[in-house]
């Protein structure tokens, strides 16, 4: 057992209202310099649909993530030679196109327009060259829904659907979407570290969040083809890949991330997991089916002695074990099995954790009457708008009886709160319905409170980073003891 | 202290009158030696630098070749009139004197070039030289005695090769393709450095121009690379053939090669870039617009 610790994330996908808050908070701590326009670290797609860039769960042409050959765990993107060989073109990037050309628009022409008959409008212009464009694409083109016919019918997703299942999905008051905010996975088998040449990318020790080292990195873009949630973006200003940081700077002084700190719906949820990283390419290995439960058993229970004696061992600081037992996505992914990741079967072992969403009540329709009150308000997770297979292949790894777990986990807490609190429905049923759900009334409760009643400290509990520590692993703290001043992070230039 | 200042003002002491009255004497000596060394010297390299520089437009008794025959050029003229032209020839034909001006016409125009620092001691030297060979019944400048036999086709089949440097020249020269061009020679033709050779049997005048030309060629970029690696008699003759050959079929300059050059670059850059297409078949191209546009024509 090789106990390392490792700041994880749930995105509670039945609270996200889509409101993209998220988004711009990141966009303007992080991305808003030159050459980082068209980069998203944090978006928030509408599912179905084709996300951003556009059809990036296609990975027939993407090429992220691992695949399994000859028993053994590969890139997809490259193995040495061809990495070797297409090191000045890597020809598995995608094109500006696919993600969008950023734009803005020329403001000034509202002012300095010639009077004329018009109003004077202010048309968008292209963040990159400057000149006038025909805005085609944008990182939410297709948000609620927007161009379904092209956009969320070409969803990759759909291919576990039956032509009956994918008609119904699109038809009159059954039509459903809900929202997936994404950022950095920070996986705990990332095929972006893999893939670099340059050896600029890196899984920090201490927290597991996934960096790319600024003056390593030499633009070879091969983190871009492999990573499969394409989270590394190309700058072409300086030259350099850029990722989602996950705030490290603001978790380092105790805050949570600002896409988690500005959530409206707080459908984020932050905390440490201990995992064991002797186990990792072993579970790798696992057929596409036992994936999830390998996952949830890299995944360390951080009341066990011995886990915590191993991570004792490891130089892990006790306030970080205790951190993680107060960890709350501890209790949605392991003990409550609520949360599952996404795309597992790119075998990258995302360490952000989706609790898949319940579906809007369906309406029925009677001779041409359509009656949106429905008799079965808490419907069978069956006759859900987004069918479970949907919902399997985005968040199971194509394995229908986890998310239908979840779904029914869910819906059991549902009737128990209701049971209690309107009484409609007898508390006989509902504890049937626990039961079925593998709950009991008491986990029920923990799902509610920490669900609809959760506090920020409930919501985000951050470790202690112990930056001294980390640092000590790389230099020496009392270096410039009684030495004059603190010395220079590089040189002083002096002279002609 | 003191002892040490006493120990260096004996030491200039003695120094110093020693080099006070020597040293006028030493001038004097050093001078002499190098004006000697100087004059020496340019007494046998007068011949040497004729050979050289000259040769490949005069002879001393074997005719006109682009200039004139210098046999008893001395009495033709007084020696202060050469010793200025030698200096500097275009100065003397711009300033008008009818004797320069007889001589430009003669060579059809062709200026002598300017010898760079040439001092009038050393144009005195040449003029003593270029006297003093005049004299003697046969001079070693009278120019290359080149047979005067009918060139065959086997000549120019053989000039052909030392000009493409199939043959090597035993001088161990650089071939004529490496900076000429001529035309029907090879597809892409030879370098564009030195001028294009197809007429230039014409514009030397013939054989014995053209011979006493490769013999020494006098121009700057030639001159250098091949004053210690001549052209041997016999394959002066080879060359002087296929030029010859050359002139009669009356080509003009060669441009097709230029053309073919230019042909055979944008085609292999077409060449390369279908190659890298197809090398990088199946790369990304691009998902987005071919996903619309699909639709959009499934749609219309």
């Amino acid at each position: 057992m090789n106990v390392r610790s490792q700041v994880s994330m749930v995105f509670h996908l039945d609270k996200c209202i889509g409101c993209h808050t998220c988004s711009i908070a990141c966009k303007n701590i992080w991305t808003d310099r030159k050459g980082t326009e068209y980069m998203w670290w944090n978006n928030v797609e509408t599912k179905p649909g084709t996300g951003f860039p556009t059809r990036w769960e296609d990975q027939e042409r993407y090429k992220g993530g691992w695949e399994k050959k000859n028993g053994d765990l590969e890139l997809k993107s490259q193995n040495k030679s061809s990495a070797l060989f297409n090191i000045f073109h890597n020809p598995n990037q995608p094109t500006l196109d696919d993600y969008y050309e950023p734009w803005t628009y020329d403001y000034q022409n509202l002012f300095n327009a010639p009077e004329g008959a018009d109003q004077p409008t202010a048309k968008p212009i292209s963040m990159i060259t400057g000149e006038y464009i025909n805005v085609e694409a944008g990182p939410n083109w297709d948000d609620d829904l927007g161009g379904s016919p092209v956009y969320a019918q070409n969803d990759p997703n759909l291919e576990s659907l039956t032509p009956e299942q994918r008609e119904q999905l699109f038809a009159t008051e059954r039509l459903v979407f809900f929202y997936f905010p994404r950022i950095c996975n920070h996986c705990l088998n990332p095929a972006c570290v893999a893939a670099c040449p340059s050896g600029a990318l890196y899984k920090r020790g201490e927290d597991g969040i996934v960096l790319i080292d600024q003056k390593r990195c030499r633009g070879w873009r091969a983190c871009v083809a492999a990573c499969p949630y394409k989270k590394t973006y190309f700058n072409w200003s300086t030259g350099k890949s850029e990722k989602c940081i996950l705030c490290y700077p603001r978790l380092e002084t105790g805050q949570a991330p600002a896409c988690f700190h500005s959530c409206v719906g707080r459908i984020r949820y932050l905390g440490v997991l201990l995992y064991d990283a002797a186990r990792i390419e072993e579970v790798a290995k696992l057929p596409d089916d036992q994936l999830i439960e390998g996952q949830r058993s890299l995944i360390l229970d951080p009341f066990d002695p011995e886990v915590i004696a191993g991570a004792r061992a490891n130089g892990i600081h006790d306030s970080v074990v205790e951190s993680a037992q107060k960890s709350p996505v501890y209790q949605f992914v392991k003990v409550w099995k609520l949360a599952l990741p996404p795309h597992l079967e790119y075998r990258t072992f995302p360490m952000l954790f989706y609790v898949p969403p319940m579906s809007p009540v369906m309406a029925s329709k009677e001779g041409g009457v359509i009656d949106h009150v429905s008799g079965d308000l808490f419907h069978d997770i069956e006759q859900s708008r987004v069918p479970v297979a949907y919902l399997a292949k985005l968040l199971g790894a194509g394995q229908e009886n986890k998310v239908r777990y979840a779904l029914r986990k869910q819906k059991a807490v549902r009737w128990y709160r209701r049971a209690l609190t309107v009484g409609d429905v007898t508390m006989e049923v509902s504890s049937r319905m626990l039961a079925e759900a593998d709950c009991s009334s008491e986990e029920a409760e923990a799902i509610y409170r920490l669900t609809s009643l959760c506090t920020f400290e409930d919501r985000f509990v951050i470790p202690p980073m112990h930056r001294e520590e980390a640092i000590q692993m790389m230099e020496d703290p009392l270096e410039h003891k009684a030495s004059a001043g603190f010395g220079f992070v590089s040189g002083p230039q002096r002279g002609m | 202290m003191k002892s040490s200042y006493g120990l260096r003002n004996r030491g200039t002491a003695e120094t110093k009158p020693f080099l006070c009255s020597r040293v006028p004497l030493v001038i004097a000596a050093l001078a002499v030696l190098l004006f000697c060394a100087n004059a020496n010297s340019w007494g046998q390299d007068a011949a040497a630098f004729f050979k050289q520089n000259c040769t490949s437009c005069h002879t001393i008794g074997g005719g006109r070749l682009t200039g004139p025959d210098l046999k008893d050029v001395t009495t033709r003229k007084d020696r202060a009139w050469f010793v200025q032209f030698l200096q500097s020839p275009k100065a003397i034909i711009d300033s008008g004197d009818p004797y320069a001006a007889k001589l430009q016409q003669e060579a059809r125009g062709v200026v002598m070039p300017n010898i760079a620092n040439l001092s009038p001691q050393q144009a005195q030297a040449l003029l003593d030289m270029i006297a003093a060979e005049s004299k003697l019944p046969r001079s070693q400048f009278a120019g290359m005695q080149i047979s005067d036999r009918p060139l065959t086709a086997q000549d120019v089949a053989k000039g052909k090769l030392v000009f493409l440097g199939e043959q090597r020249l035993s001088g161990g020269g650089p071939a004529c393709m490496s900076c000429h061009t001529m035309k029907g020679l090879t597809l892409l033709g030879g370098g564009r450095l030195g001028p294009d050779l197809t007429r230039v049997y014409e514009r030397l005048l013939g054989r014995k121009g053209l011979a006493a030309w490769l013999s020494s060629p006098a121009s700057p970029t030639m001159s250098p690379v091949f004053k210690d690696h001549a052209i041997q008699p016999d394959e002066i003759l080879s060359l002087v053939a296929l030029f010859e050959d050359s002139a009669k079929k009356g080509g003009q300059d060669d441009t097709t090669s230029l053309l073919n050059f230019f042909l055979l670059g944008v085609g292999g850059m077409v060449l390369g870039l279908i190659s890298l297409d197809a090398l990088w078949k199946t790369r990304l191209r691009g998902v987005r617009r071919s996903m619309v546009h699909k639709d959009d024509r499934g749609e219309g």
